[in-house]
């Protein structure tokens, strides 16, 4: 407690020590810079960098006159590439690396502005209301994502039960079990799966699946959460087949070579030390293989009824209510306005922040385990 | 124990139990594919097999299966039969079965006493510990049989004499749904030959660690091989289905050819639903051209689009940066870039891109928001690609003098460039399936009567922007969206085919072109990786 009490008082004079050492690295690099490169070059620089900013600012503003910033862009680079190649290459690669990083900024940063009208229109029950109406331009405009929040939940869990178990299942075989010829054709096989696009999948879903729950099942409509959940979850099998398989690989060689030669059998190996040693790598695929399900569209909007409300019991799910976060943005997206359509933003932000959360975490639990393996890289 | 070979002089009887572990195995295995035959419909359920019909059949298999597995176990430990058991089938195992044993006194707990939590509940908590226990507790060959297989032989012996065929049903209250018979009993066997194969493996090597082996080999087995066998069916139902739309028409020497400067016409081959326009008047058969040209054009722009950022951000990465800060929030947005959902980049470029550029749907708008998709995959195979190359290169040239720049261009990314050619090719195949970005930026009607002609209409002027194409800031339509349009959208215009059979062709065409892309890719990614390893 003490120690916490300290470090709070310290934190002022750290944080001071901390902006004073940035700036003395800053001035010395800018020093560094200067002295190394040619007063020309500079000028390159400062022109091209100044160029993509106006660029960038004109566009946003929406002006038709961004084509000259572009032009002058263009004009000094060619100069530039022809005197000072590397200086030239060396800042292009900068800005393209800069760029990526500022579509992710302007991705969050246009999703939260124009989710902001929907926020201040119905505060927090955008988020919670659960009676109706729940969503109708009535009444001003209400407009709540409770019911898709629990659509989306529902198809994610049953896509996961699906996807999770066979996913490993595959993983262990074409790692641990297949013999080599079987792996080199199911491998490319798995892989083939994943690049079949989702509309297809929807497509068989709707000709095929939705119908036949609603002839054998007597589902009250054409479409319902299970049958999308089941597609969704065929979807994002090669996923976590594929992820969770290179995590298993990655188990070093002579691990598994050390509890085969203690006298245990192969699949004493794969399920004592090969699955718990790339154990987080799975959970790292299955992670992923939920981001896609939470994300995935097509499949669901075709397939979905898109009527908004919770079934009784929630976990009915076989009702005839059918919308997710993404069916609705899909559907809706296209001709919607006002408030309607800044509540599809929200529905953005929702689905954007879950998918963050997943992937960082996936990407955390995978460091872990290449830290723990003292894996290659 | 699990190497000591075992002798066939020893007391016991060791062929009967391999035996029946055998005929467990075998009845296993058929039923688990005749329980498939009746979920896809191949065999109508109301079929008989000697007078005998197949959900009575499949339960007297499961029957036999679970006596079977019960008849083995009880054997081995009474000694009659020759095995190797380990002390307890293990808590995994106890999970297993004590679970089916919970559902087990669910149901029956509901049946009885009616569908109370309050009544259910607890019965099955009683019957689940019960079945945990009792499969942990006794020695591995009863532990891991009995349990299962008295619960097989009851639900087989309820489906085969006990009246669930295949016009009984289940209502449960809390569904909007009617379970039948005729699809509830082929899903339980499923899992049941599973779980009989399994044990029967077990049984048939004699428990223990290699009895263990063989049974989670056969398990993972047929579970890998219904998953492909799903999988592969889904493309074999496109590919029948689509193939006769596709080919309606078609003939080797129908059309014709008219020879450039000659002037000859001379008889040539007719692909009328690649060829044709969707809508129109004078189209008799309509088909998929503007959307195969749309489809060309988005990839085309976002490659040109996402290819030079991600290679020069790569380039970046891996030979200017040092590691810090910086980079690490570079590879954390690219890898919040590759999941963020596709739905997002078309909200996104809706709320970006289309009033400061087109100001409503549009190629140029579909092509920067498919090229933002691209940009992450582009990049992360690129850098990997870039980090493959040995140093060994970039150190051989700098002793030559040579400047880093010099190096990157000459060294470093000639020999990165089949590693990113094949990532380009794999995101390709995934852009251009992409739907979802394409409904709120980029699709127009649901059937063109144009392709888009982009390099026709590029215009010059002297008021600002100085040059514009008309065709590029228009809406247009691509295979995938094309899809969707013809599924949602009412009749279809044409009476040649229904929107189904339309739908089918152009789900075929799509799926040729993806896949196509994606076999591309995965080969030339085989093809590097070996001649990487034959240096």
């Amino acid at each position: 407690m003490t120690q916490i009490l300290q470090q709070t008082r310290d934190a002022p004079s750290r944080l001071r020590a901390y902006a004073a050492g940035r700036l003395v690295a800053t001035r010395q690099r800018a020093r560094d810079y200067r002295s190394r490169t040619t007063d020309g070059a500079i000028a390159m620089h400062a022109l091209v960098f100044a160029s993509v900013v106006a660029t960038f600012l004109l566009f946003l503003a929406g002006s038709e006159w961004t084509v000259l910033p572009v032009i002058a862009f263009v004009a000094t680079f060619a100069v530039g590439w022809s005197r000072y190649q590397a200086e030239a290459a060396k800042a292009l690669t900068f800005l393209t690396t800069v760029a990526t990083v500022s579509i992710l900024s302007l991705i969050i940063a246009f999703l939260l502005v124009r989710s902001e009208p929907i926020v201040r229109h119905m505060g927090l029950d955008v988020l919670t209301r659960i009676e109706q109406p729940l969503w109708t331009s009535n009444q001003g405009g209400v407009y709540a994502l409770t019911p898709m929040m629990a659509g989306t939940a529902v198809t994610t869990v049953i896509a996961t039960l699906v996807a999770a178990p066979i996913g490993i299942a595959g993983a262990v075989f074409v790692s641990e079990i297949a013999p080599r010829r079987v792996r080199e054709v199911v491998k490319p096989g798995i892989e083939l799966m994943a690049g079949i696009p989702s509309i297809t999948y929807g497509f068989i879903g709707l000709t095929i699946v939705n119908q036949y729950f609603y002839v054998e099942f007597g589902t009250p409509t054409i479409g319902t959460y299970f049958a999308a959940g089941l597609m969704i979850g065929i979807m994002a099998l090669p996923t976590v087949v594929t992820v969770s398989e290179d995590a298993l690989n990655a188990v070093p060689e002579s691990v598994k070579s050390g509890a085969l030669a203690m006298g245990s059998t192969k699949w004493q190996t794969t399920k004592s030390v090969t699955i718990p040693a790339g154990l987080s790598g799975v959970s790292a695929g299955v992670l992923l293989g939920v981001g896609r399900a939470l994300g995935e569209t097509m499949a669901a909007t075709v397939m979905l009824t898109h009527t908004k409300g919770f079934p009784s019991p929630v976990f009915d799910v076989f009702s005839n209510y059918g919308e997710t976060l993404t069916t609705v943005i899909a559907f809706e997206g296209g001709n919607a306005s006002g408030i309607h359509m800044s509540a599809l933003f929200a529905g953005g932000v929702v689905l954007f922040v879950t998918v963050m959360l997943l992937s960082v975490t996936s990407q955390y639990v995978e460091w872990r385990m290449y830290q723990k393996l003292g894996g290659e890289r | 124990m699990s190497n000591v070979t075992r002798n066939r002089l020893t007391g016991a009887d060791s062929t009967t139990g391999e035996l029946v572990s055998q005929v467990v195995l075998g009845t296993s295995v058929l039923a688990f594919v005749a329980a498939w035959l009746l979920l896809l419909q191949w065999v109508d359920e109301t079929a008989t097999l000697a007078g005998v019909p197949a959900l009575q059949l499949l339960g007297g298999a499961v029957v036999l299966i679970g006596a079977g597995l019960t008849f083995v176990g009880v054997g081995s430990r009474l000694g009659y039969l020759d095995a190797t058991p380990s002390s307890t089938a293990g808590v995994p195992v106890g999970f297993v079965f004590g679970l089916l044993w919970a559902i087990l006194g669910g149901i029956a707990a509901t049946l009885v006493l009616g569908d109370a939590l309050s009544l259910w509940l607890p019965v099955a908590t009683v019957f689940g510990v019960g079945g945990f226990l009792g499969s942990v507790l006794p020695r591995e060959d009863v532990g891991s049989t009995v349990p299962l297989g008295t619960i097989l032989a009851l639900f087989g012996a309820s489906v085969a004499f006990g009246g669930i065929d295949a016009n009984w049903t289940w209502s449960p209250s809390w569904s909007a749904a009617v379970f039948p018979g005729s699809e509830l009993v082929p899903v339980a066997v499923v899992f049941a030959t599973l779980l009989g194969a399994w044990g029967g493996a077990k049984a048939k090597l004699g428990f223990g660690a290699e009895g263990r082996q063989a049974g989670a080999y056969y398990l993972v087995g047929s579970v890998v091989f219904a998953m492909l066998g799903v999988l592969a069916l889904l493309v074999a139902f496109i590919v029948t289905n689509g193939l006769e739309t596709v080919l309606t028409g078609t003939s080797l020497t129908g059309g014709h050819l008219t020879l450039p400067f000659v002037g000859l016409q001379v008889p040539w081959a007719e692909f009328p639903f690649l060829l044709n326009q969707t809508g129109g008047l004078f189209v008799e058969i309509p088909g998929v051209l503007p959307a195969v040209i749309g489809t060309l054009w988005l990839v085309f722009g976002a490659v040109l689009f996402a290819v030079p950022l991600g290679v020069g951000a790569a380039v970046f990465l891996t030979e200017y940066a040092e590691r810090g800060r910086f980079t690490q929030v570079v590879e954390v947005a690219t890898n919040g870039l590759w999941s963020t959902p596709s739905i997002v980049f078309g909200l996104f470029g809706l709320a970006f891109l289309v009033p400061r550029i087109s100001g409503g749907n549009s190629i140029f708008v579909g092509q920067l928001v498919l090229g933002f998709m691209l940009l992450p995959l582009v990049l992360i195979t690129c850098r990997e690609a870039i980090l493959a190359v040995p140093d060994k290169h970039r150190d051989a040239s700098a002793a030559l003098g040579v400047t880093k720049w010099q190096t990157i261009r000459s060294v470093v990314l000639p020999a990165a460039m089949p590693g990113t050619i094949t990532g380009i090719i794999l995101g390709v195949g995934r852009i251009a399936g992409e739907t979802a970005p394409l409904l709120l930026v980029f699709g127009g009607s649901p059937y063109p009567s144009s392709s888009p002609n982009v390099i026709g209409s590029f215009e010059f002027g002297i008021e600002p922007p100085f040059v514009t194409n008309e065709a590029l800031l228009s809406p247009a339509s691509a295979l995938p969206y094309q899809l969707y349009s013809t599924i949602t959208a009412g009749v279809f215009p044409k009476e040649v085919f229904t929107n189904t059979e339309f739908g089918w062709g152009t789900a075929l065409v799509l799926l040729l072109v993806v896949v196509g892309l994606y076999a591309i890719g995965v080969g030339s990614r085989l093809y590097f990786r070996r001649k990487l390893h034959h240096e």
